[in-house]
């Protein structure tokens, strides 16, 4: 066991746009099964669209969005989409839809939006932080 | 030891860029002391007297320039990029400082960002 390495996983790809959400949930589950464990996923830029409850892909495709949530949900790891990022890209929970009076909000859960704060304390922490871009 | 943002990509074009500066900025706010790097593409981002109102977009100049005054310690730019593009250290906003990007340089950082 390695119970004293942990990572934090900033994911900046969405999905269906590039592999970048694939690779890191292989990585964090290879990760989890090594005996690593992993501080918090933060998604940035277009990785936000990873926390999006409206994904409707093909049933012979991976569902990403739900595949991630039930990873997250299962292992108890916090989830955060960058909120500026988000609400730029149509990524709204309920006090947002109320805040901004749009007709829908769509955020699955575990995913919480909150500020770029979460990641600035990864980078703070002994947490390794590992970037996911997808395209480059 | 401080972190390394690094913009490689024009502005206007991506909103990657942005996001990245977001990113130098927080670091800022939170007192974790952050440099940006501009390299390739990215030292149009500090070009002088930019004017994208014709784009619907912000000029980038002014948070560029602003961004020390939020807490950036260095706004560095890529020396052999400069060149690429034909950019005098003249035609830039003010505040930057002419580097070589090289491996010596990143080993300065304890952490560096690239979106």
């Amino acid at each position: 066991m390695h119970s004293q390495t942990a990572f934090t996983l900033v994911i900046t790809g969405a999905p269906y746009s590039t592999q970048a959400p694939q690779t890191a949930l292989a990585f964090a589950k290879a990760a989890l099964a090594q005996g690593y464990s992993i501080d918090r996923v933060f998604l940035y830029g277009d990785g936000v669209h990873l926390s999006s409850a409206l994904a409707a892909p093909p049933s012979d495709e991976t569902n990403w969005p739900k595949a991630w949530a039930e990873f997250l949900q299962g292992n108890d790891i916090p989830a955060v989409a960058c909120i500026a990022s988000a609400l730029r890209r149509g990524i709204l929970n309920n006090e947002e839809q109320a805040r901004y009076q749009r007709n829908a909000s769509n955020i699955i859960e575990p995913f919480e939006l909150l500020g770029l704060g979460e990641w600035v304390e990864s980078i703070a922490s002994t947490s390794k932080t590992l970037y996911f871009h997808g395209d480059h | 030891m401080s972190v390394l943002v690094i913009i490689d990509q024009a502005p206007y074009g991506s909103w990657r860029g942005r996001e990245s500066l977001d990113m130098a900025l927080s670091l800022a706010a939170f007192d974790q002391p952050a440099s940006l790097l501009f390299t390739g593409p990215g030292v149009n981002w500090l070009r002088a007297g930019q004017e994208p109102a014709g784009l619907s977009q912000k000029a980038v100049e002014r948070n560029v320039s602003a961004a020390p005054i939020f807490g950036i310690e260095e706004l560095l730019v890529d020396r052999q990029s400069l060149a690429k593009y034909q950019l005098e250290p003249s035609a830039l906003i003010a505040g930057t400082s002419t580097v070589d990007y090289t491996p010596e340089l990143l080993a300065n950082y304890y952490h560096v960002v690239c979106l």
